[in-house]
């Protein structure tokens, strides 16, 4: 394993002109009258957002600005897959004691969702727990090499995370993460915990798999012993599934066909992921710059986007499930989440130790509430929290 | 209704430099080693043809060919609608006794899957009926309009496809459908048979709407233990195409829009989501390059843009319940061929209508028409001819 380099990103002018001539020949399409949202992105928002991509949004700004982050790579090996080379976050605290967290991010997600919650979870206190914190960019997204054999599955990337979080120094931990977060960082915790993971803490509970053949019957068995609450989001949840599952389909199926659109379309790939962006959160006010910023990094990836959805074709059918742990879980439930599962399903999945339910936020929780998150954190992890001292010599102080 | 206007291709220069710079800027993913057709649509072809499309691929050619057929445009009114300008294929037989044939194709089809038939269905001879062929492009498709406004549903493309004939001086007439022509040509014997529509045929006869959550594997599962090896068959290709094959189903029913930016604005973008049918829906046709690129080029060109072809999917599924096999009064034929994508069991078909044909293929997909010319044309003279279980359902029309 190569020691770790520093990374700045450093975006080629070819590349930014290509870009620049690709939204310059913007064909975009027609729309149905009072579409707004019914049919997909409205066509208002992504004609608007193109514009300014092409005229206004300034890149190297942006590119500056994620430059001040604590960013490196490093080669990790995988066994089976030969050396990948992994960008990442690497944020210390100057508490000796801190405790080490991996953060892990989904789709469409990136290293930009824990911008926000690392200032906090460096934060040095006698009232709260501070945290090492260490953000990989999965294989095929922003500056992480992809991966190029058939294969990589959910232990692959349990693997991949481990090896990183020893060779940075942290041979125990705790975990945190959402969307392909959850399955992945429970995975770890399921190979390499007692050990190595110590305990994890995912912001989308879900458990058993929603196959494509019952899962509202499912829930709908489980409606009976719901809360008022639960019902309404299961509800939602229903709605996902009726409506919300095109792009899994796709992705789990045929993604090289859809990675064509995501690789040569800047507007293909904004209006793909910008309808997540909004849909998924909970009335986040994304500027435009940031919402620009966010698809960027997937356009300018060292793999380019069409790497990024093959995740869902490599393991689709484990994202949703609850690896066996048994470690500490904690569980954060955000009203906008796109799937509720039932409290009492959960709880019989692991040792739940921590359970908090929020009133606003969705999808990318550290984003969009990164004081509600890291408070989680804080209480679960804290002085007189459920797994206080899970990490030997680093209790966070 | 406007009288009939002769169409003709003409594709702006305009048009044509944008599209050579998009294709001179594509930027092409990477691919997983040894994916091949697995992950979908393979970065060699794809490579190829984007290739060819940029260098050498002349689309002028096939323009003034396209130009040779007999097309025209008219504007339909629809109830709720208002009018919409209908792109169409209009061929007459030389035999006043042909019988009138409506053709409708589905997605990510067009009106080039009547070509091969044409010349076919329009032979006058002792042996066989003749046809006039009526090939409306579906609107948002090729040169007809989109239909802007919501809950364009199958009775309005039904209406839409009656009045054209109509309009045509066909009172009555026989329809011939696959894919969403199937549905929709049904739709149209359902609504106005069997006074207007006397018999339809169609080349992918199913029935049951496959919803993501009404266990339609465990359904075929059920109905396997009871079938022929061909039946048997039938259902894995259909328990597969479930599985694995409609994630394009999955997006255009729920969020066209969406896919819509890409398919407008990324030539190579369009041409993988399509080509991937092409070649997974078909018996292995020989494609030969320059003629998937004119099926694709026909959808960057159109009228409304490719986006518009996909919002079918939307709102026949979505906004209300699609029948996949409405009921109908009048003679139905049925063709199957063994690479269409969903093969329902025919015990279940033949409860659905009053089937009177029905035909066996060793080869051929979802492009029958297009694929295998002389077969379903053969089914339609057998259908429709002098002893046919259809023979002389149009009055004064027998063919001969």
């Amino acid at each position: 394993m190569g020691s770790e380099q520093p990374f700045k990103i450093a975006v080629s002018d070819d590349a930014l002109a290509l870009l620049k001539r690709k939204l310059n020949d913007t064909r975009l399409p027609d729309e149905v009258n009072a579409a707004e949202w019914a049919y997909g992105a409205p066509l208002a928002d992504i004609k608007r957002l193109a514009n300014r991509w092409k005229d206004g949004y300034d890149w190297r700004t942006h590119e500056r600005k994620l430059n001040a982050l604590p960013m490196f790579t490093r080669t990790i090996e995988v066994d089976g897959f030969g050396e990948l080379n992994v960008h990442y976050v690497h944020q210390k605290s100057t508490a000796k004691g801190a405790i080490p967290l991996l953060f892990v991010h989904g789709w469409p997600g990136c290293f930009l969702e824990v911008t926000k919650v690392l200032p906090l979870l460096k934060a040095v206190s006698a009232d709260h727990p501070s945290f090492h914190v260490i953000a990989p960019s999965l294989p095929g997204y922003a500056w992480s090499e992809a991966v190029l054999k058939k294969g990589f599955n959910a232990k692959h990337y349990a693997e991949l995370f481990n090896k990183l979080m020893i060779s940075l120094g942290y041979t125990e931990y705790v975990t945190q993460g959402g969307d392909w977060g959850h399955i992945l960082t429970l995975t770890a915790a399921s190979l390499y915990g007692p050990k190595h993971v110590k305990a994890s803490l995912t912001n989308m509970p879900i458990c058993e798999p929603p196959t494509f053949g019952t899962p509202i019957v499912l829930l709908q068995c489980l409606i009976a012993s719901f809360t008022s609450r639960e019902r309404e989001a299961v509800a939602a949840s229903q709605d996902f599934f009726k409506s919300g599952m095109g792009y899994f389909r796709e992705q789990s199926t045929k993604p090289q066909t859809l990675g064509f659109s995501l690789a040569d379309s800047p507007v293909g790939l904004l209006a793909w992921i910008y309808e997540k962006l909004v849909t998924w959160t909970d009335s986040y006010p994304w500027t435009d710059d940031e919402v620009l910023t966010w698809i960027s990094i997937y356009w300018f990836s060292r793999a380019g986007p069409a790497a990024s959805v093959r995740i869902y074709y490599e393991i689709g059918d484990a994202v949703v499930g609850f690896p066996k742990t048994t470690i500490p879980v904690g569980l954060s439930f955000f009203p906008k989440e796109l799937a509720r599962f039932p409290k009492v399903l959960l709880r019989s999945k692991g040792r739940i130790v921590f359970e908090s339910e929020h009133e606003a936020g969705g999808h990318f929780a550290a984003y969009e509430q990164p004081e509600a998150l890291v408070g989680d954190l804080r209480k679960m992890f804290g002085k007189s929290g459920p797994a206080a001292g899970v990490v030997s010599g680093c209790d966070g102080y | 209704m406007t009288s009939e206007q002769p169409f003709k291709i003409a594709v702006p220069d305009d048009a044509l430099a944008l599209l050579k710079r998009k294709l001179d800027d594509t930027r092409l993913p990477d691919e997983v080693n040894a994916a091949k057709w697995a992950y979908g649509a393979p970065l060699a072809d794809i490579r190829r043809l984007v290739t060819r499309w940029r260098d050498g691929y002349d689309w002028r050619t096939h323009e003034r060919e396209l130009n040779a057929l007999p097309m025209f445009t008219r504007t339909i009114a629809v109830d709720g609608f208002g009018e919409l300008s209908v792109h169409y294929v209009h061929q007459k037989s030389a035999t006043k006794g042909a019988i009138p044939l409506l053709f409708v194709h589905g997605w990510p089809g067009s009106f080039l899957e009547v070509t091969k038939v044409l010349p076919l269905l329009a032979s006058v001879s002792e042996d066989h009926p003749s046809f006039h062929v009526v090939a409306p492009s579906l609107p948002g498709y090729a040169w007809s309009e989109g239909v802007l406004e919501k809950g364009f549903n199958a009775k309005h493309y039904a209406e839409l496809f009656h009045k054209l004939m109509i309009s045509l001086g066909y009172t009555e007439y026989v329809t011939q459908g696959g894919n969403w022509g199937h549905i929709l040509a049904l739709t149209t014997a359902s609504l106005y048979g069997p006074m207007h529509v006397k018999a339809s045929h169609t080349n992918s006869p199913v029935c049951e709407p496959p919803t993501f959550f009404g266990s339609p594997i465990l359904l075929l599962k059920y109905w396997i233990t009871s079938f022929t090896s061909r039946e048997r068959e039938a259902a894995s290709i259909t328990e597969n195409f479930f599985k694995n094959g409609m994630g394009y189903y999955a997006e255009q029913t729920t969020k066209p829009q969406t896919i819509g930016y890409s398919l407008a604005d990324s030539p190579v973008g369009l041409l993988a989501w399509i080509y991937e049918k092409l070649i997974t829906w078909t018996d292995a046709y020989p494609w030969t390059d320059d003629e998937i690129l004119t099926w694709i080029s026909i959808y960057w060109f159109s009228r409304a843009g490719p986006a518009a072809s996909v919002r079918i999917y939307y709102e026949l599924t979505l906004s209300g319940e699609v029948i996949v096999f409405p009921k109908t009064a009048v003679p139905v034929g049925l063709s199957f061929f063994p690479k269409d994508v969903v093969q329902s069991p025919k015990v279940l078909l033949r409860s659905k209508g009053r089937i009177v044909f029905e035909s066996e293929h060793k080869v051929g997909g979802i492009f029958a028409a297009y694929e295998q010319p002389e077969a379903l044309v053969g089914d339609l003279r057998k259908m429709f001819g002098k002893s046919g279980p259809a023979a002389g359902v149009v009055p004064r029309c027998t063919g001969y």
